[in-house]
C-alpha cells in the first residue's frame, strides 16, 4: 500500500490493527486457560505480556507514515470548529485578506497579461524588433533606408519583415466600409506563424514596387463579407477604389502588433535600394537565428552603420544607428514601471491587511491562552501546537484567499471594462492606452499563472501573519493561565510590544502608500489643469480615409473638403467646421524644413510638426493667432504658398528676426514625394498646441493650408492617417453626431465614417494613464490608511479594556478622568507618530522611483510630505481618542469588579 | 517504546521475519515463536512486535492476509513478499557481517589482556 492508499483505508487499518491485537490477547488467555489459568487471571497475564493495546496502536500508525496528514486533517476540522465559534473575527479577518489578496490578483493579472504572458507567436523569445536610434534614443518606425540596410548588411535575422497598419475603404456594391488594412512584407506571415486557410501569403517578388495588387483577407471579413466562400481566391475586390487579386485567406490569427486587429493584408512594396526615398514608415522585426544573442545581433548593427556611414558620408550622424531590443520589450514600453509601482502598492496593502490580522490573532490569543496550556499540560509539544496555529491561520488565509481570487478577478474586469466611460459609449480598443491587454481589457483573464501566484500568495500570508502569533502564544508559560481565574491579568509586556511593533509598521506602509497617492494625484490636477493649446469644449471629431486615385490627385480632397464643410456648417447647431490631416495629441508628421537664403550648415535648418489643415481650423480649435494672419479660401494650390509656424518655432528659429520676413522649404531630402513642394512665405504665428501628450513641451509646428498640398505628398499620407474633422457646435457635440456623419457621406459618395468623439475626449484620453495610475494609487492609499486606522484603534481599544482593572485603580487613588485619558492618548499617538517618522524619508526615498510617472510636481513636493503626515496624524488622532475617551469614563467600582 | 529498546533497531525486525520464513504466521504465534527461539534470553515485550511487524509490512518485505485459525477465528496472517526473501537475506548477511566484527574486536581485547 502506497501512503495515500493507506490515508483514504486508514478507518480500515484501524480496524484490523483493533481486530489482530484483541485476537492476540484472546488467544494468548485461551492458552493460559488450556494451561488451567484461572480465566480472569488469564487475560490479566496475557495483557500484561502485551502491553498498552493503545500504546502500541500509537506506534503502529506512526508506521503507517501518514500521521502528519491525519494530525493535519485534525488540525483542519479544529480550526474550523474553532473559526465558526467566533465569527466575528474569522469575519473581519477574512475580510482584511480578502482585500489584500484581492487587489494583488487583480494587479497581477494584469501583470501577467502585459509583463509574462509569452506572446503568441512560434518561438516568441527570438523575436526581435530593429529601431532606429537618434542620438541613442530608440525610434520604433523607420523608413526603407534602414529595412533595406538591415536586410542586406546583417546575417544574425531570420525574416527581417516589414508592418504597418493602414486603412482601405472596402467597395462591394453598394456598401463601402472602412478597413484596417495591414500592409506587411511577406516574411510578416512567417514570423509570426500566421495560419493559411486558402491560397497563399505574399511571395518575395512581391515586396517589390509593381509587382501587382494582392490581397490576403483575414478569417473574420472573409467570414462575414465573403461568407466563408473559398472560390474568392483569384477574384478581384475593390479596396480604396484599385482593384486587388485575392491570393489567399488566414485563419484566426491572433497578432498583437496592429492597434487594430488587420481585416485586409496588402504587400508592403518598396525597392531594394538601401539609399531608397521612398518616405513610408514602418515597423521592422525579425528572428534572431538560433543560437544568437541579442548583443551579438547589437554588435552587427554597429558593423552595418559603420558600413553605411563609409559608404554613404554625410548622411547618417556619427550619434545616430540602429538597435534590437526583444519585441516584448518593445511592445511593453513604458508601462512596466506603473505597472510594477502598482504591483509594489498592493504588495503593501497586502502587509498591512497580514499586520492587522496577527494583531487580531495576538489580541484573540490572550483568550487561548488558558486552551493552549491545557494541551501543552496533555503532551502537546511547542511544534505541534505552532503547527495546530498555523493551520487555523493558513486556513483563515485559505478563505480570504478565495474570496479575494474571486473579488480581484471580478474587479479588475469590471475596473477595465467600465473604466473610462465615454460618453459615446466605451472608448474603442484599450482605453487605458496598456499594451496586450485586448479590446476593454479582454485579453486579462484568469489562468494558471494567476491562480498559482493567488495560492502562493494566499499561504505566504497565512504563515506571515500566523507565525508571529504562533511563536508568542506558544511560549506561553504552563502554568501561570492555568491558575489564573480569568483573563485579567491581560497581555504580557512582550505581547504588547509585539503589538505596537505591527501598528508602528502598518502607520508606516500607510504613509509611504499615501505620499504615493498623493503625488499622482497632483500629477493629474497638474495635467487637467494644463492648457492644451486649443479648446475642446463643444467641439465634435470624426475621421475619413481619403486613400485611393479620387481624393489623391488634382483638387478632389480640396474640394471635399470645402463641399463637406459648407454641408456641415449650414446643419442647425453648428458653429464652424474644419478638417485636418491629423488630430492634436494624437499623431503628428514631422519634416525637416529649410529657411530660404538663411546659410545652411547641415542639411536642413531644423524638424518641426507638419500638419495640413483647412482655411477654418484655427478659428474652430480657437488656436489664438498672434502676429499675420490664418488661412483663407484664397491660399489656393495655384497661390502663393504659404505657411504658419507656431510661437516655439518662431522662438527658436528665429531669436534675432522676424519669421513673417521669411521663406521655408520643406521635406526636402525626405524623398521625391516632397520636391513638388511649393517655396512658402511665413503668413502668421499661433499659439503653441500640445502636439504629443498633455505632459510633453509643445514642439516647433508648422500647418500649410490644404488646397497647397502637393499630389505626390498627399498619395504619400492618405493611406496612412484618416483625415479629420472638427466640428464646433452649439450645446452638446455629440447630439449632432448622426446628422454630421450622414453629410460627410453624403458628400464625400458614401465614404464610412469612423471614430466620432468629442474633442475633451481626445484631451481626455492623453492623461487616462496618469488618471489610472492616480485612481488606483488613491484606492490603494486609502485602504492602507483604513486599515492602519482600525490597526491602531484596535490595539488601543484592547489595551483599555485589558487595564480595566489597573485604571480603575488608579482612578480610585484618585487620578483624574483626564490625567488617564491623556495617557491612553498619547500612548496611542506615540505609535502613530513613530510610524510616521519612520515612513516619511522611506517614502522620500521610495518616490524618486515614481518620478518618471510625476508631471508638474517633484518627487519630493513639500505640500505631499506635508499633508499625507498631517491627514495620518488626524486620522490617527480619531482612531485613539475613542478608546481614550472610553478611558476617562471608566467607573473605578465598575472597573475594580470587572471579572 | 522504552522496553526492548536496549535491542539495536532491525534486531527485532530480523527476528520476526525469521520467524516467518517457515510458514504462514500470525502475530500471536511470531511472538511464542520469538519466546522460544530466544530462549527468554531477549525480553521481547509482546506488543512490541506489531509496529516492528506493520513497518516491514509498509517496507513491502511482508504481504498480510486475514484468515480463519483452526480455532475458526479472523486472524491476520503474515508472509513473505518475493522483495521480503531477499531482504532477509541481505539483513541476515549484514548482521552476520557485523557480530563477525564484533567477535573480532572482542577477541582482540581479550587478546590484549593476555
Amino acid at each position: 500500500m502506497t501512503w495515500w492508499q493507506r490515508l483514504w483505508w486508514r478507518r480500515q487499518l484501524e480496524e484490523h490493527l483493533d481486530k489482530e491485537l484483541r485476537f492476540h490477547l484472546d488467544q494468548h488467555a485461551n492458552d493460559l486457560i488450556s494451561r488451567g489459568h484461572d480465566p480472569k487471571d488469564a487475560r490479566l497475564q496475557a495483557r500484561l505480556a502485551l502491553g498498552g493495546p493503545d500504546q502500541i496502536k500509537e506506534s503502529c500508525r506512526d508506521t503507517h507514515g501518514i500521521r502528519w496528514l491525519e494530525d493535519l486533517l485534525k488540525d483542519v476540522r479544529y480550526s474550523y470548529r474553532v473559526l465558526v465559534q467566533s465569527p466575528s473575527f474569522t469575519v473581519t479577518a477574512v475580510a482584511a485578506i480578502a482585500l489584500g489578496i484581492g487587489a494583488n490578483t487583480a494587479i497581477f493579472s494584469v501583470v501577467n497579461t502585459v509583463l509574462l504572458k509569452p506572446l503568441p507567436y512560434p518561438d516568441a523569445d527570438r523575436i526581435v524588433q530593429l529601431e532606429d536610434t537618434y542620438s541613442g534614443v530608440g525610434s520604433q518606425t523607420v523608413g526603407p533606408k534602414s529595412l533595406n540596410l538591415w536586410r542586406q548588411q546583417t546575417t544574425v535575422f531570420q525574416d527581417i519583415s516589414a508592418h504597418w497598419l493602414d486603412h482601405m475603404n472596402l467597395t462591394s456594391g453598394s456598401n463601402k466600409e472602412l478597413l484596417p488594412a495591414a500592409v506587411v512584407t511577406s516574411g510578416f506571415f512567417r514570423l509570426y506563424g500566421a495560419p493559411v486557410l486558402h491560397g497563399r501569403t505574399f511571395t518575395s517578388d512581391e515586396d517589390r514596387p509593381g509587382a501587382g495588387h494582392v490581397v490576403v483577407l483575414g478569417y473574420d471579413i472573409w467570414t462575414q463579407r465573403f461568407a466563408a466562400d473559398p472560390g474568392i481566391i483569384d477574384k478581384t475586390i475593390s479596396l480604396s477604389d484599385v482593384p486587388y487579386v485575392v491570393v489567399g485567406i488566414l485563419g484566426p490569427f491572433d497578432v498583437e502588433q496592429f492597434d487594430q486587429p488587420p481585416d485586409v493584408w496588402v504587400p508592403f512594396q518598396i525597392k531594394p535600394d538601401i539609399n531608397e526615398k521612398d518616405s513610408r514608415l514602418c515597423f521592422v522585426t525579425a528572428r534572431l537565428k538560433p543560437g544568437v544573442t541579442i548583443e551579438t545581433a547589437k554588435a552587427e548593427l554597429q558593423l552595418a552603420d559603420e558600413a553605411y556611414r563609409r559608404a554613404f558620408p554625410g548622411i547618417m550622424r556619427p550619434k545616430d544607428g540602429s538597435t534590437v531590443l526583444p519585441l516584448r520589450d518593445a511592445m511593453v514600453g513604458d508601462i512596466r514601471l506603473p505597472l510594477l509601482v502598482l504591483a509594489g502598492a498592493v504588495a503593501f496593502v497586502l502587509l498591512i491587511a497580514c499586520a492587522n490580522v496577527a494583531n487580531l490573532l495576538l489580541v484573540r490569543a490572550t483568550g487561548r491562552r488558558r486552551e493552549i496550556a491545557i494541551r501543552a499540560a496533555m503532551g502537546a509539544g511547542r511544534g505541534r501546537i505552532i503547527r495546530q496555529l498555523l493551520t487555523e491561520s493558513v486556513a483563515l488565509s485559505l478563505v480570504g484567499g478565495a474570496l479575494g481570487l474571486a473579488l480581484g478577478t471580478a474587479g479588475i474586469r469590471a475596473f477595465l471594462t467600465l473604466y473610462p466611460r465615454t460618453p459615446l459609449g466605451p472608448s474603442p480598443v484599450n482605453p487605458i492606452n496598456i499594451p496586450r491587454i485586448g479590446e476593454a481589457g479582454a485579453a486579462v483573464t484568469l489562468d494558471w499563472r494567476v491562480l498559482v501566484f493567488t495560492v502562493l500568495v494566499t499561504v505566504l500570508t497565512g504563515v506571515l501573519f500566523g507565525v508571529l502569533p504562533a511563536l508568542q502564544v506558544s511560549r506561553a508559560d504552563l502554568n501561570a493561565p492555568l491558575k489564573e481565574s480569568g483573563g485579567r491579568s491581560g497581555a504580557g509586556f512582550g505581547q504588547t510590544k509585539t503589538l505596537s511593533l505591527l501598528v508602528i509598521s502598518e502607520i508606516t506602509l500607510a504613509v509611504i502608500l499615501l505620499i504615493g497617492g498623493g503625488l499622482l494625484i497632483r500629477t493629474s490636477i497638474a495635467l487637467r489643469a494644463v492648457n492644451p493649446g486649443f479648446d475642446s469644449h463643444s467641439v465634435l471629431t470624426m475621421q475619413m480615409s481619403l486613400a485611393g486615385a479620387r481624393f489623391g490627385q488634382g483638387s478632389g480632397a480640396d474640394q471635399l473638403v470645402r463641399d463637406s464643410i459648407r454641408r456641415i456648417e449650414a446643419l442647425p447647431g453648428v458653429e464652424s467646421a474644419a478638417s485636418s490631416c491629423c488630430l492634436p495629441l494624437e499623431s503628428v508628421w514631422q519634416l525637416p524644413y529649410i529657411v530660404a537664403g538663411r546659410p545652411l550648415n547641415g542639411r536642413f535648418h531644423g524638424f518641426a510638426g507638419w500638419t495640413f489643415v483647412s482655411p477654418g481650423y484655427f478659428e474652430v480649435l480657437r488656436i489664438p493667432l498672434l502676429r499675420g494672419r490664418t488661412f483663407t479660401d484664397q491660399d489656393k494650390a495655384a497661390a502663393p504658398g504659404a505657411i504658419i509656424i507656431n510661437e516655439t518655432m518662431a522662438r527658436v528659429g528665429w531669436p534675432n528676426s522676424d519669421p513673417l520676413n521669411d521663406r521655408l522649404l520643406i521635406g526636402r531630402t525626405m524623398g521625391p514625394e516632397y520636391e513638388k513642394d511649393p517655396v512658402r512665405q511665413i503668413v502668421g504665428i499661433v499659439g503653441d498646441v500640445r502636439d504629443l501628450s498633455l505632459n510633453l513641451k509643445p514642439r516647433p509646428a508648422m500647418y500649410v493650408p490644404i488646397a497647397q498640398v502637393p499630389d505626390t505628398v498627399k498619395a504619400l499620407e492618405f493611406p496612412l492617417l484618416p483625415m479629420a474633422w472638427m466640428i464646433r457646435t452649439h450645446g452638446k457635440p455629440q447630439l449632432l453626431s448622426s446628422a454630421i456623419s450622414n453629410e460627410l457621406r453624403l458628400a464625400s459618395g458614401g465614404l464610412p465614417v469612423a471614430r466620432m468623439r468629442s474633442m475633451e475626449e481626445v484631451v481626455a484620453q492623453s492623461a487616462t494613464r496618469a488618471q489610472l495610475n492616480m485612481v488606483l494609487m488613491t484606492v490603494f492609499g486609502c485602504e492602507a490608511l483604513l486599515l492602519a486606522a482600525i490597526g491602531i484603534y484596535g490595539l488601543m481599544a484592547y489595551s483599555v479594556q485589558q487595564r480595566m482593572q489597573e485604571i480603575g485603580i488608579r482612578l480610585a487613588l484618585g487620578a483624574q478622568p483626564e490625567d488617564v485619558k491623556r495617557m491612553v492618548f498619547f500612548k496611542g499617538m506615540r505609535l502613530a507618530l513613530i510610524g510616521i517618522a519612520i515612513g516619511i524619508p522611506v517614502a522620500f526615498g521610495l518616490a524618486r522611483v515614481i518620478a518618471s510617472l510625476l508631471f508638474g510636481v517633484t518627487a519630493r513636493d513639500p505640500l505631499v510630505f506635508a499633508t499625507v503626515p498631517a491627514f495620518l496624524s488626524a486620522t490617527a488622532v480619531v482612531a485613539v481618542w475613542l478608546p481614550a475617551r472610553r478611558a476617562g469614563r471608566i467607573d473605578p467600582i465598575e472597573a475594580l469588579r470587572y471579572q | 517504546m522504552t522496553v526492548g529498546a536496549d535491542l539495536p533497531l532491525g534486531t527485532r525486525d530480523l527476528f520476526i521475519l525469521k520467524v516467518i520464513v517457515f510458514a504462514l504466521v500470525h502475530g500471536y504465534a511470531i511472538a511464542q515463536r520469538l519466546q522460544q527461539v530466544s530462549r527468554d534470553v531477549v525480553q521481547v515485550p509482546q506488543g512490541s512486535l506489531y509496529p516492528a511487524s506493520h513497518r516491514i509490512e509498509n517496507r513491502g518485505f511482508l504481504a498480510a492476509d486475514w484468515k480463519q485459525t483452526e480455532t475458526a477465528r479472523e486472524a491476520k496472517f503474515y508472509r513473505f513478499t518475493r522483495k521480503g526473501r531477499r531482504g532477509l537475506e541481505t539483513e541476515a548477511a549484514r548482521w552476520q557481517r557485523l557480530s563477525e566484527a564484533v567477535g573480532l574486536i572482542l577477541g582482540m581485547a581479550q587478546g590484549g589482556i593476555r
